[in-house]
């Protein structure tokens, strides 16, 4: 069933999605208002990553093999 | 149904075995780095035993990670940081959750968790309540005390992650939160077994509402007790709200790791965020065949602020013989969900005795109230078990009959002889929560 869904570009968004969470964060000047809510999103994208890139990594292996 | 309707996650729960366990061992050494490299507790433990993160690149290799046990747990709490100890992998700054056991063993395990592992604990039971059939139409009613015990907490969250709409039952009581059920018309609720058998109870004797008729829920999801997998008790409920009960288990320092779906063939491991093994209770030997009960050791995969690997959680548990589930969910099936606690299953009179067994004949008799108590004992030299149970009020002229047949069922089912004590409808201890139907006096307890 995971050959249904795109997952490896699933991956590249969320993977933008914590990179420009952390950019945000590393520009914010310590305002705690963009700090805390970045750590929210970053959360969140942690669990798209178990949810997602973990299983790509795993495909990615295979291929590597 | 397409499977991104019928999963919460698809990818995930369908698939393949062999990319199951490679996932699995991945994710492992990552856990078991991140707790040798930020926890003093951990790295001892670990260094102690000559083991370090480059040891483990197989299954076998895991096998040779000491297990952590309640107790490691409690000792390295009395160490600092306060409260958490050495066991923390995280700056105290970073916890943003409490939470503690019952104590049901001894002394409360503190429970530090991140705002990730708060999404993560919510996550995992996401995946609870999809496969339970939850979905964003359905008005979820939690008739639970929120407090410091995180029992439903993360089914409130999970809840409001798939989109359904949640009433906080909190500090309600009984009657009013079956009011309160009724007024809003919920479609499902979470809740112990115990706790949904007390609202039935009062619904009917106090309320003059029949749960099955005249409220809404369709479905319930449960756990923290065996209940749900007591085939008599799950039938009772069942019966009793007119809905489907599906059940999980979980733990406050394993997290939420198994969950029934709507086929309803046994309990899949979320072998996604989990490891879970069976050992011999006796031995330690790793049992992977179906229909052999043992202890379970579990791995949370991606808690981080006190990382629970290898964890020796005295939860009794089996595998199924079921090798696929209809639900298409390649996640491996356990089979009677968590049996009882290596601690309570306890040998009376020379035989194994497992109080669940007891619960399945007592919700069996219909002239039987739902509470029992079981009281082991000591005369003399001899064990003496003593079973406390109500016949229900209508059924007062039935006495010898249900005296004969239940003592006739406790004698197959448990192979031992009980003296049995029927109490006036009512008298019995009621629970919200958690209960204790089981003293073995033996132990002081």
């Amino acid at each position: 069933m995971v050959e249904e869904y795109n997952i490896k570009l699933m991956a590249e968004k969320i993977e933008t999605i914590r990179r420009t969470a952390t950019e945000l964060k590393s520009i914010s000047g310590g305002i705690q208002a963009i700090d805390r809510n970045a750590d929210r999103i970053l959360a969140s994208v942690k669990m798209m990553e178990i949810n997602i890139t973990d299983v790509v990594d795993i495909i990615n292996m295979e291929q590597t093999e | 149904m397409i499977a991104s309707e019928r999963y919460w996650n698809p990818v995930l729960e369908t698939l393949l075995r062999e990319r199951i366990q490679r996932l699995q061992l991945k994710k492992f050494q990552r856990i078991f780095q991140w707790a040798y490299e930020h926890s003093k507790f951990h790295h001892k433990l670990y260094s102690d035993a000559g083991i370090e993160p480059g040891d483990i690149k197989t299954f076998d290799d895991m096998r040779r990670v000491p297990k952590m046990e309640k107790a490691m747990m409690r000792s390295a709490q009395i160490k600092e940081p306060y409260p958490y100890g050495d066991m923390l992998c995280v700056p105290l700054e970073q916890v943003t959750e409490y939470h503690q056991t019952s104590g049901t063993t001894g002394q409360p395990v503190y429970q530090p968790d991140t705002w990730q592992d708060w999404e993560w604990l919510a996550e995992s039971w996401a995946y609870i309540l999809y496969a339970h059939g939850f979905r964003n139409h359905d008005r979820v009613f939690i008739p639970f005390g929120y407090n410091i015990f995180i029992a439903f907490w993360a089914g409130h969250y999970a809840a409001e992650k798939i989109g359904c709409e949640v009433v906080p039952g909190g500090v309600l009581d009984t009657e009013a939160r079956i009011l309160k059920m009724k007024e809003v018309r919920a479609t499902a609720l979470i809740a112990t077994p115990t706790y949904l058998l007390r609202m039935a109870e009062v619904a009917r004797t106090k309320l003059g509402i029949d749960p099955a008729k005249d409220l809404y829920v369709t479905k319930i999801a449960t756990g923290a007790e065996p209940g749900g997998s007591i085939p008599a008790t799950k039938k009772r409920i069942e019966e009793t709200w007119g809905a489907k009960l599906y059940e999980h288990s979980g733990a406050t320092e394993m997290g939420a790791w198994n969950y029934e779906c709507v086929a309803q063939c046994g309990l899949h491991v979320n072998e996604g965020l989990f490891l879970v093994e069976i050992e011999d209770i006796d031995t330690g030997e790793l049992i992977t065949e179906s229909n052999r009960m043992g202890k379970m050791v579990i791995t949370a995969f991606d808690r981080i602020a006190q990382p629970c690997v290898r964890f020796d959680s005295k939860d009794i548990i089996q595998w199924s013989p079921i090798d696929r589930c209809e639900c298409g969910r390649t996640f491996r099936l356990i089979k009677g969900g968590v049996i009882g606690r290596a601690d309570d299953i306890t040998k009376v009179k020379g035989v194994l005795f497992a109080p669940t067994s007891v619960e399945e004949v007592v919700r069996g008799i219909p002239e039987l109230g739902n509470e029992y108590e079981i009281i082991v004992d000591r005369k003399g030299e001899v064990d003496d078990i003593t079973l406390r149970i109500e016949l229900l009020p209508e059924h007062r002229e039935k006495i010898n009959a249900v005296q004969e047949e239940l003592l006739r069922q406790l004698r197959i089912k448990t192979n031992l002889r009980y003296n049995l004590e029927f109490c006036d409808y009512g008298t019995l201890p009621r629970y919200e929560v958690k209960s204790k139907r089981f003293k073995d006096l033996r132990k002081g307890g």
